[in-house]
């Protein structure tokens, strides 16, 4: 039944550039962008319950990394995979040092921001990649250089990543990693009881996040032909990607893309309909109101409370 | 200004990414006093922190008491959506300019030997002490900052001697928010606002009572101090446009070796 | 509407909206109206100069149609379809990619580099000839120029009318070579100040390469250079670093946030100089920023794309614009996109054919426009980068707390007062 609704879904998403404008194709993208990402961040903010707010690091190294080595011809097409292993490399570390030092909760996530923070600054203060003024790519719409003419490209690709991480999620659901990092966020010290190495399984985690998130910072880069130190390494991105993970419904496989089919519209929707009428700001007012009630109100985020309306409906 | 997150999150163990912005409001309400009532903001501190003290019990009665249960990163996110309201009304009422209010005490400096001695700075600094000075009071000296201690100690404890929590809760959360308010109007002839200030704001006062200890009051100053030496140190040392670099890794080293602050009595 | 609006009204509207931003304009071939996408960043933290640029374009598309539309084309009258990028460059693509969807056969836009970057791409795949009114780093449209003429692009669909980064620096140089020159003074310890931001590093940056490469007679503590993170909450170290360099002349690139810490900074340390001149610095003109630095700001020269007063028209726009924006000086980014509409205007007169994006783009290229408002080096021409060599800055004076062009010579209203005089 799950995997019918799945195939149906994905076979609706392959069929929608068809039917779809510029503008709604370049939502989709959107959509599917940050569903990856939220997913990435799902397996260790979610499964593990390790609430990183300094995402946006491993996005900013993975562009930055992918921009300059294609400006001395190295196609982001490895690029990526090199921006990617740099990210996982500084997830690697701050998750050592955080895992090893203890770090819980809010210290976590202040040490995820702190982090993040020190990469935007430096990255503003070091002219040999851009300095506050960023990196700018040429566009060439050559598909050999990760650039596309056709949105539906894009479209393509944005949908693989988000399957991809979903992929891997469904994978780690599955195997003993999955089960002690679920184990690890309910109950650490009982699971150190049990004998279960947590730092190991958080490190896991932790790398494999990263380095999905370090993979998007390449389709950031060569969709938007830019990276500025605030945009990607700053806090604001972090949470965008969080809100979605926890809006959808954190530690569940729909969770992150449910999330991100919601909010990215909404966000998209709201600034339509206020910024027209000079009302500025009126929509971010709106979208902070939605996300208290949400948090209010589906303190579980919304897949799980679909799924309980599901079953009372079928029961 | 950390003076009014150490008593919020240390008492409420909740995280207020808000606090900023709600700082921010303080220095509007200052703004509009001093434009429209010509009340020096060294005046009508006091009333920008009743009607912070106010807007705290608001979001505490209406808002945090509702989840106070629930995981962290819920109310992380729910503390991110009053931040956003709050951010954007003021860019609604306010424009996006920057604006600064204007004190006679701003243009006075006194001259001691080489230094300049900032007379607006030093008329903060004394009131931030007075003002953390009196919280220790009602912390520590009264009956109601006894039960709040209490409560923050141990929920449940204090939930089993009868103590009203809520009330409790929602009385420390205001007197939080109010010293953020106090803070702002004391601010507001020294730092130029903006809407968008909010954030940076909340990131330098969690810097703040991370290095000098969740809970802890006196250790919110000298964190204060610490952070503010750690940067000066840095632009002198090195280019002033790397001085955030000093905090952030003086957070980070507290983090991992001393994650209770350097005077919280709490092991996270 | 006084139907309550339930989750199925919305949700069909949604829907129905969705549908309508589907389907191709039937329109295109025989418009009524020309509509321009108009995007700018109005929330977040450059919403003030955002807000400034549309509230510039909308006044220009109305006086183009108060005054008859495009004469050459029937009339046909201008219509803006206005977006927000809130200062995130995947907003630019999307706002593009909406305002396109809408109609929009031109772009405008969008202050921010970064955004305007992301639009540069939106408007190279889809043929959409784009106004750059305001953003400075060079490679915007210089990537552009490069990849159309490495044979990867066929037309540059991209053009400019604003000063650069580099030629900010190089007018800046320039004038304060000839300001020194004019009341025969040499300074030997200027010193350059920045915001450490996208605009205070891409002026910093094209300042200090211009003085490189002129290498005029007076002396720029090169190797002092003190820049601060923007923006900041205090800068009374900066400012003590300043005074231990002794400057003779202080040279700072602010926001108009940090201009409220650092010229009060500066008065309070008791730093001795000629003079405060500034290679640039926004909304320093303001009158908010004026209300609240008052004498501190009395005799600062700065350097910045100014309206030319010397127009009659430029005066009475300038006070229609107070009267909208209740109260702010029509200056930079208000001018620039006021001026933009108009060059569009002038294209469209001169377009072969308006249903070709190809034959706007040579009307564009073609473009030989003196009717702008702001100061320009000469008419509104593009090179073959795409940016306009004459979209210059004007050196600017505070005197009895207004704001008064005083260099170059054609332009001043004033005769600048150098060195700062002794109260």
């Amino acid at each position: 039944m799950k995997a019918l609704a799945a195939g149906v879904a994905v076979a609706v998403l392959l069929a929608l550039p068809a039917v779809l404008s510029g503008y709604a194709l370049t939502i989709f993208i959107l959509i599917f962008f940050y569903a990856y990402l939220a997913q990435a961040w799902n397996i260790l903010g979610g499964y593990a319950g390790q609430l990183s707010a300094g995402h946006a690091a491993f996005v900013g190294i993975g562009g930055y990394t992918s921009a300059l080595l294609f400006e001395r011809g190295v196609t982001p097409w490895i690029g990526m995979f090199v921006g990617a292993a740099l990210a996982a490399a500084l997830g690697a570390v701050i998750g050592y040092l955080g895992f090893r030092f203890g770090l819980r909760g809010f210290y976590f996530v202040l040490l995820t921001v702190a982090f993040a923070e020190v990469c935007r600054i430096l990255a503003s203060n070091i002219e040999a990649v851009g300095g506050a003024i960023g990196l700018y790519i040429t566009f060439t719409g050559d598909p050999r250089q990760f650039q596309f003419r056709d949105q539906r490209a894009y479209y393509y690709i944005a949908l693989a990543f988000m399957l991809l991480a979903t992929g891997v999620v469904a994978l780690l659901e599955r195997r003993r990693l999955g089960i002690y990092l679920t184990a690890i966020r309910e109950d650490e010290t009982a699971c150190e009881a049990l004998g279960v190495d947590t730092f190991k399984y958080k490190m896991l985690a932790m790398v494999v996040s990263s380095f999905l998130t370090g993979l998007a910072g390449t389709f950031y880069a060569f969709q938007n032909f830019s990276l500025q130190p605030g945009a990607v390494f700053g806090i604001p991105f972090s949470v965008e990607i969080i809100i979605r993970a926890i809006i959808g419904g954190a530690g569940t496989l729909p969770g992150p893309i449910l999330g991100s089919f919601i909010l990215t519209p909404l966000a998209e929707l709201s600034r339509q309909y206020f910024g027209q009428s000079g009302l500025h700001g009126a929509h971010l007012v709106v979208y902070g109101a939605l996300l208290v009630a949400v948090v209010l109100f589906l303190p579980q985020g919304a897949y799980p409370f679909l799924r309980r309306l599901l079953r009372r409906r079928a029961a | 200004m950390a003076v009014g997150l150490t008593l919020i999150f240390g008492v409420m163990r909740v995280v207020n990414f808000a606090h900023g912005d709600m700082m921010v409001w303080g220095m509007y309400l200052a703004f509009l006093l001093a434009t429209r009532a010509g009340v020096d903001p060294y005046l009508s501190f006091v009333v920008c922190a009743a009607a912070l003290f106010g807007l705290g019990v608001v979001v505490q009665r209406g808002l945090v008491d509702r989840i106070v249960d629930a995981p962290h990163e819920m109310q992380i996110l729910l503390m991110l959506g009053v931040a956003l309201v709050l951010e954007n009304l003021a860019l609604l009422a306010f424009g996006p300019e920057p604006a600064r209010v204007r004190s006679p005490l701003v243009r006075l400096t006194w001259e001691l030997g080489p230094l300049y001695v900032d007379v607006a700075r030093l008329v903060t600094f004394a009131v931030a002490i007075l003002l953390t000075l009196a919280l220790w009071l009602f912390l520590f000296r009264t009956e109601l900052g006894r039960l709040i201690r209490a409560s923050a100690d141990n929920h449940y404890g204090a939930l089993v001697i009868g103590v009203d929590v809520r009330r409790i809760y929602a009385t420390a959360f205001g007197v939080g928010a109010a010293c953020v308010g106090a803070a702002g109007a004391l601010v507001s002839p020294i730092l130029p606002f903006q809407p968008v200030t909010g954030l940076s704001l909340s990131v330098t006062s969690f810097n703040i009572v991370i290095i000098g200890g969740m809970g802890s009051l006196v250790g919110a100053f000298i964190g204060g101090l610490l952070v503010s030496v750690a940067e000066s140190l840095g632009a002198v040392f090195l280019t002033p446009s790397l001085k955030e670099l000093f905090s952030f890794s003086l957070l980070i080293l507290i983090l991992l070796f001393r994650p209770a602050g350097l005077f919280g009595k709490r092991v996270p | 509407m006084s139907t309550r609006l339930t989750r199925r009204t919305f949700l069909t509207t949604a829907v129905a909206g969705a549908a309508v931003a589907g389907f191709p304009l039937p329109l295109r071939g025989q418009p009524r109206t020309f509509k321009i996408g108009a995007v700018h960043p109005v929330t977040g933290p450059l919403a003030e100069p955002g807000q400034a640029c549309r509230l510039g374009a909308q006044m220009a598309v109305d006086a183009v149609n108060a005054a008859g539309g495009i004469k050459g084309k029937g009339g046909l009258r201008l219509e803006l379809i206005v977006g927000d990028t809130q200062t995130k460059p995947e907003n630019g693509r999307v706002e593009a990619e909406r305002v396109v969807s809408q109609g929009a056969q031109m772009l405008l836009g969008s202050f921010d580099s970064g955004s305007t970057a992301a639009m540069v791409s939106v408007a190279q795949q889809r043929r959409v000839p784009f106004l750059v009114d305001i953003a400075a780093a060079d490679p915007i449209t210089a990537n552009v120029a490069k990849s159309v003429r490495e044979g990867q692009q066929k037309v540059q669909y991209v053009y400019r009318n604003f000063p650069t980064g580099s030629s900010f620096g190089r007018r800046a140089v320039q004038y304060f070579t000839e300001i020194f020159a004019e009341v025969k003074v040499t300074p030997k310890r200027v010193v350059l100040m920045y915001c450490n931001d996208l605009f205070g590093q891409s002026q910093s940056r094209g300042f200090l390469a211009a003085y490189k490469a002129a290498r005029p007679a007076w002396t720029l503590l090169e190797d002092e250079v003190i820049a601060w993170p923007e923006p900041p909450s205090d800068l009374s170290t900066e400012v003590s670093k300043l005074k231990s360099l002794k400057p003779d002349v202080i040279a700072p690139i602010t926001r108009p946030a940090s201009a409220q810490l650092l010229l009060p900074e500066i008065r309070k340390q008791r730093v001795e100089s000629l003079g405060i001149v500034g290679p640039g610095s926004p909304g320093l003109y303001e009158a908010g920023q004026l209300a609240a630095l008052r004498e501190d700001l009395e005799y600062v020269l700065t350097s910045v794309p100014w309206a030319n007063f010397k127009n009659p028209k430029t005066n009475a726009v300038a006070e229609e614009y107070r009267k909208r924006s209740s109260g702010k000086t029509f200056d930079t980014n208000s001018g620039y996109s006021y001026d933009a509409i108009f060059v569009i205007a002038d294209v469209l007169e001169r377009a072969a054919k308006l249903d070709d994006p190809d034959a706007i783009v040579d009307a564009l290229r073609k473009t030989n426009y003196t009717g702008g408002l702001m100061q320009y080096g000469g008419p509104v021409v593009f090179n073959e980068i795409g940016d306009n060599p004459n979209a210059i800055p004007t050196m600017i004076q505070i005197l009895k707390q207004k704001p008064v062009a005083v260099w170059p010579k054609d332009a001043a209203l004033e005769k600048f007062a150098f060195p700062r005089p002794k109260a």
